[in-house]
């Protein structure tokens, strides 16, 4: 008898330990409400105050790492740890229930004052009608990098935070353009990869790619991975293998671009193609340098970061005149969009891209090690 | 004679199990409610009930239909691969009969609407009767059966969005929207519709198991199949059913996370699900071994893991669905195991046997020890202390453990 | 001669049952010994208390002189015991050799596997066997014949020099036999010792330097070979008190219900290609016919025919009522007044999850069923009178099925049965491993039964049962029918001649 009583207790004891971690372990946040005595401004984070801006990924990237300095950044310089502001990134599944579930879950949680998000499909009404019902409760909403389809969504956010996607596709056919010519081709096909073909900054990158690479080059294929690498890589490998008179891959995502030096290099046909690809994954910073990439449009997502915050703060605080600074053109068309710059990065000044094929408004044309110099200013390991 | 109190046990040990469930969902809402400094729960209960009831009702419907198969013996690892494959298909069948240029599907009428909803239900029974002829025909184990169609359904629909984008619209799409006004209907009022059929679902579910020949026949199979046989049970098709419905079930909820998320996106839908509907079914009472299971106790369990999630999303507030595995997991292996030492005789077993046992202990306090390191890093107040935290959860595990390693040993000897 | 083996008052006993009691004999050095007995005699549970596989037992065992008590099978391993059961302990997807140093591999002096030793060593065993196979072939390539033989290589391999083997002819060719007798007579000029079970007599007389005969628990005889008959064996092994036979009074037989004409069921992949040969018998209403027969003589496969649920394809003919019948699933033979009680109640008839009520109605719940639905009452109403007429003594109809005693068990499989209302029952062994309480209040309710015009077919591995029960007899012997009795000139004898082919 005296064994059947003891052996339960124990159980119960280990579970009531098991119970008791799980609920330390994830109990997290629970301290953000006080947080450390002593900070700046202490008197303004009594409890009920303290907000956060939450920052919602389309999937995982290194291109979201950039970014996410741009945010600890941003909330350094505009001091939102004195104004009770904590930022945070959640990075999505790349799926678009992913999105919807977090956007749920941010409205049931009071302390949310502000959401930027890169939203992953631009024709999903079910984003849409979160986003709206989130702005209905007062919470700011603005889109990074990947925005809603314009002509049906516009009223689902705020602002637009980003790259102009077609002016980055156009200035990357451009480039590739250029590449092709000084190969002596007249004709060929190229294949953009991407993760999802029908995200909004995919689309418009690859119609600007194709619109500015000319009718002489025939774009074979749009391969989507789903942000998925592995798939990424074989996107790749199939394309190659696929097309005989393939003369340029073209990387629309930023972990694409190792994606296609990676495939190119182990199948040594590096000189057979024409590699242009967009941002600059640490990764493809790496390739570049040993020249197994062209060319490389280079948003700015640490700047997107910094900006983000920025905007969602003077949303908060009512600050007219940083909006009005921000978004100049307010009412007219796009004039809700703020576009962060573009750079062109080439390995050398011997590439056959030249500074003057683009928009000096638009587009800064830089060199690898100019290029890299910038990054180690801000302490950043891609762009 | 007959041992006569035997029967006892038996009768009780359900209901026990459930009511722990229930206490155990007050004890995390209760918890959670207090320590979240927005107190979510009690400040904005509606949003948060919303939200958990939807997550149950679509983990729930899927987790009645793993339920049946488990009862009858088998398993179903092909469920969130059929929910993708369903969802493609009402999206297709949408496709075929919205106007031709109509990409975003707008224009379907009540016939499309109709014939999709029916079309995806029918592929649910098409997949379940492809599972039983590979089962009871070809002989393959259901693990092997399901696993082949959990990798095949997925990427099947896959192909299928593909072909048929291009044919319907020239161009290949790995994704279909669907902004079908019915679609769009039932996602406003989503929180009622797939509560209510949930409900209803279980309902249903409840009375073929408990108060029908089927029902009877599905636990005899699962318990003893030969014995079924011989007992002139037709087991080939109680099979069937038990494979079509968890197939089925799969499917209405493929519609419903379809119209939930206005988009079929065979590559992304629904991955994983058919584990979580397991672990429902687990957590809920019901033996892999087959012939034991209710659906109170699936319908629960079903509540009780999304419960249990929401706190921690609640708790952790960015990326929890990082936690969200391990919580499922570490569920999963409590409730079965607190649901065997209900069992008599399961009680005298030792937890550390021997040097296994001795070297499992450091590892249960090492992982208890990084659990609480990695919590206490979201928090400001631990703030360059996370690593003393860790060090003394981990301390008063190996403590607490060597203990009963010790009483154990007493015991024994 | 100081014996290899001694048992001295060995016994054991089971639950309700008495396995041994009181077995004393000896096994000299490099004989070969015959333990014979019928079914249940106790060869199996003293083979198992040999090799270690039992260990709470009563009496003693001495080992070379000195008293052993084997903690498990690698204690007798370590006394040079070896043996080989009837059901081949080998890994079948590991190779021959692999399975000859299973749990005992050779390593290389780096620690792994030294596949090459041992397939060398493994090739020396095999060829002393006269087995010329491969080494390196997978075990469940291997025919049956060269499996054993493979059980026995790696009982050389231990350096056992005792060998216990279990029926070790019972799946094997002529051939093999043949085989098999020159490869113990190899091994009997090494010094082995051998002790084996059998029942077939040609083999006992054939190979045993000595005999044992076991009868309910006990040893009868321990004989030289020359010094008797097979005739006296096979009575021996039968000659009990048979005190309480034919307790029922004359029953008064029906109708013609089912006729079997030429029945053969074949066994592919078995030398003996076939599981029963063109049986032949005819039942009526109001009689139980007893099969007899030995271990895989094809008693459970015969009723497995008439109840649909074999697999394989039968020839011949099945009349019941004159139809000719051929049932695809026991669904078919229910729906046609055709019952059966399986052999092995676990593993074949119970429903461990489920209550007793549940268990008695799984065949006929669709009559508790009002509008789609089982209601409880009715299904509580539905299985009381079977309960009833079967004396289960439980707690309730909702008591769990495994808290039953073994008798109420199957007593609840008969209501299961009773329920269909079968006009042929097919009993499969129904009293294993039941007390002898429920052993006699079954056969009432079994007589009563019948006498309300069921017709029974019985077997039994107990031949008083039979001889108590039924109002005719067949045997089988491998697969063939080769005696039909009346009751009236039945005798345990006269049977076992036929079953061992004596």
């Amino acid at each position: 008898m005296v064994d059947g009583t003891v052996v339960p207790r124990m159980h119960t004891l280990i579970t009531t330990a098991f119970v008791a971690c799980l609920v330390a372990g994830c109990s997290g946040n629970a301290g953000t409400a006080t947080p450390m005595a002593g900070g700046p401004a202490a008197a303004a984070k009594a409890p009920g105050v303290a907000k956060r801006f939450v920052f919602i990924t389309n999937g995982d990237d290194p291109f979201w790492d950039a970014c996410l300095s741009g945010l600890e950044e941003g909330a350094k310089r505009f001091g939102c740890a004195a104004a009770g502001i904590t930022v945070s990134r959640d990075v999505n599944n790349a799926s678009a229930e992913g999105q919807i579930e977090r956007l749920r879950q941010y409205a049931t949680q009071p302390d949310v004052a502000g959401i930027a998000l890169s939203v992953i499909q631009a024709d999903n009404q079910a984003i849409v009608d979160e986003m709206k019902k989130l702005q209905a409760k007062g919470v700011k909403v603005i889109t990074v990098d990947g925005d809603v389809n314009r002509e049906l969504y516009r009223e689902a956010r705020s602002y637009y935070i980003g790259t102009d996607n077609v002016v980055g596709g156009r200035t990357l056919g451009t480039a590739a353009k250029a590449l092709l010519d000084a190969k002596g081709l007249t004709s060929g096909g190229y294949v953009q990869f991407a993760g999802f073909t029908d995200n909004d900054n995919a689309r418009s990158r690859m119609n600007g790619v194709k619109e500015a690479i000319g009718d002489r080059y025939v774009e074979r294929d749009r391969m989507a991975d789903e942000m998925d690498l592995q798939r990424a890589r074989d996107n790749v490998r199939n394309a190659t293998q696929n097309h005989k008179d393939l003369a340029a891959l073209i990387g629309i995502w930023s972990y694409d671009a190792p994606a296609i030096a990676d495939v190119v290099t182990e199948s040594g046909s590096r000189d057979k193609y024409v590699i242009a690809t967009f941002d600059a994954a640490p990764l493809a910073i790496g390739q570049m340098q040993k020249g197994n990439i062209d060319v490389m449009v280079v948003q700015n997502p640490f700047e997107m970061g910094v900006r983000t915050v920025r905007l969602l703060k003077a949303m908060v605080d009512d600050d007219e005149a940083v909006i009005n600074e921000m978004f100049p053109r307010a009412g007219m068309p796009d004039g809700d969009v703020h576009t962060t710059g573009l750079r062109v990065v080439v390995p050398d000044r011997s590439s056959p891209v030249k500074d003057g094929l683009f928009d000096s408004q638009v587009v800064e044309f830089l060199t690898l090690p100019d290029f890299t110099a910038w990054l180690a200013k801000y302490h950043l390991t891609g762009s | 004679m007959a041992p006569l109190g035997s029967s006892g046990g038996s009768g009780w040990r359900l209901p026990r199990h459930e009511l722990a469930l229930v206490a155990a969902m007050v004890a995390v809402f209760v918890i959670t409610g207090w320590l979240d400094p927005n107190h979510t729960y009690f400040a904005t209960w509606a949003e948060s009930r919303d939200i958990i009831l939807r997550n149950t009702a679509i983990l729930g419907i899927i987790a009645l239909g793993a339920a049946v198969v488990i009862i009858a013996g088998g398993i179903d690892l092909s469920a969130g691969s059929m929910v993708a494959f369903s969802a493609t298909t009402c999206a297709l069948l949408l496709a075929l009969f919205a106007a031709p240029d109509d990409r975003r599907l707008v224009t379907v009428g009540p016939l499309g609407i109709g014939v999709a909803i029916g079309g995806s239900l029918l592929s649910g029974l098409l997949v379940g009767t492809l599972h039983t002829w590979l089962i009871t025909a070809i002989r393959l184990p259901p693990f092997v059966a399901t696993l082949a169609t959990l990798v095949g359904l997925r990427s099947f629909a896959r192909a299928m969005c593909l072909f048929v984008t291009k044919q319907r619209w020239g161009s290949e799409s790995q994704q279909i929207n669907v902004n079908t006004p019915f679609f769009a209907w039932l996602k406003e009022h989503n929180v009622v519709i797939m509560t209510c059929t949930f409900l209803v679902l279980a309902l249903l579910t409840w009375l073929i198991l408990s108060r029908t020949v089927l029902g009877r026949h599905l636990y005899a199979l699962g318990g003893n199949e030969q014995a079924a046989r011989l007992s002139g049970i037709r087991t080939d098709n109680v099979k069937w059913f038990a494979y079509c419905f968890g197939s089925l079930t799969a499917s209405l909820a493929g519609i419903f996370l379809m119209a939930d998320s206005s988009v079929a996106q065979p590559g992304n839908l629904a991955r994983g699900y058919e584990l979580n509907a397991i672990a429902a079914a687990v957590v809920g009472g019901c033996s892999l071994q087959g012939g034991v299971g209710t659906v109170t106790g699936t319908v629960l369990g079903a509540l009780f893991l999304r419960v249990v999630i929401d706190a921690v999303s609640k708790l952790i507030k960015a990326s929890a669905d990082v936690y969200e595995g391990m919580i499922v997991g570490i569920i999963v292996a409590l409730a079965v195991t607190l649901t065997q030492f209900g069992h008599s005789g399961q009680g005298a077993r030792r937890l550390f046997p021997g040097g296994r046992g001795l070297a499992a202990i450091p590892t249960i306090a090492a992982f208890a020890g990084l659990l609480a390191m990695m919590g206490a890093a979201n928090v400001d107040a631990f703030a360059g202390r996370t690593g003393l935290l860790g060090g003394a959860v981990a301390g008063g595990m190996l403590l607490l453990l060597a203990t009963v390693r010790w009483l154990e040993g007493q015991r024994a000897s | 001669m100081t014996p290899i083996i001694a048992f001295r008052g060995v016994g054991k006993w089971f639950p309700g049952v008495v396995a041994l009691a009181d077995v004393s004999f000896d096994l000299l050095p490099g004989e070969c010994h015959a333990i014979c007995g019928e079914n249940g005699a106790g060869k199996s549970t003293l083979m198992k208390i040999l090799s270690g596989v039992i260990t709470d037992y009563d009496g003693e065992v001495l080992v070379r002189g000195k008293p052993a008590r084997f903690r498990g099978t690698r204690d007798a391993e370590r006394a040079g015991i070896a043996i080989i059961h009837q059901e081949l302990n080998l890994v079948e997807q590991l190779s021959a050799a692999a399975n000859i140093f299973l749990g005992r591999e050779r390593r290389t002096p780096l620690g792994l596997i030294d596949d090459a030793a041992m397939e060398r060593e493994a090739a020396d065993l095999l060829a002393g066997l006269e087995c010329p196979i491969s080494p390196r072939v997978p075990a469940g390539s291997l025919r049956v014949g060269d499996q054993q033989l493979l059980e026995i290589a790696k009982a050389l391999s231990l350096a056992s020099d005792i060998l216990i083997m279990d029926e070790p002819t019972s799946a094997l060719t002529e051939a093999e036999v043949a085989r098999l007798d020159r490869v113990i007579a190899r091994l009997r000029t090494r010094g082995v010792t051998i002790l084996f079970i059998t029942h077939k007599m040609d083999e006992v007389f054939r190979l045993a330097d000595r005999i044992t005969v076991l009868r309910d628990g006990r040893v009868v005889k321990t004989i030289d070979r020359a010094a008797t008959t097979p005739r006296e064996i096979t009575g021996w092994m039968v000659g009990r008190d048979i005190a309480g036979h034919h307790f029922h009074g004359p029953r008064s037989r029906g109708p013609k219900l089912l006729e079997v004409r030429g029945l053969t069921l074949p066994w592919p992949d078995h030398p003996r290609g076939h599981r029963l040969q063109d049986v032949s018998l005819e039942l009526h209403a109001g009689e139980i016919l007893g099969v007899a027969g030995l271990m895989g003589a094809g008693r459970t496969e015969l009723l497995e025919t008439l109840f649909g649920a074999t697999d394989t394809a039968w020839t011949g003919e099945i009349r019941l009522d004159g139809r000719a019948v051929r049932f695809a699933h026991p669904e078919e033979a229910c729906a046609a007044g055709v019952a059966m009680v399986t052999e092995d109640r676990k593993r074949l008839g119970l429903f461990p999850d489920l209550d007793v009520a549940a268990n008695v109605s799984i065949c006929s719940l669709g009559e508790a069923v009002r509008g789609g639905l089982v209601f409880r009452g009715r299904e509580e109403a539905l299985v009381a009178p079977p309960l009833r007429a079967t004396a289960v003594k439980a707690a309730g109809p909702h008591a769990a099925i495994t808290g039953l005693s073994g008798g109420n068990q199957q007593k609840c499989i008969i209501a299961r049965w009773l329920l269909v209302k079968p006009r042929i029952l097919l009993l499969d062994d129904p009293t294993r491993g039941i007390d002898v309480g429920a052993k006699a209040e079954l056969y009432q309710i079994i007589d009563r039964l019948c006498r309300d015009g069921l017709a029974v077919i019985l077997t039994s591995s107990e031949l008083p049962e039979l001889l108590t029960l039924a109002d005719r007899i067949i045997v089988l012997a491998e697969g063939r029918l080769t005696a039909e009795f009346p009751r009236a000139e039945a005798t345990e004898q006269n049977i076992m001649e036929a079953a061992t082919g004596t």
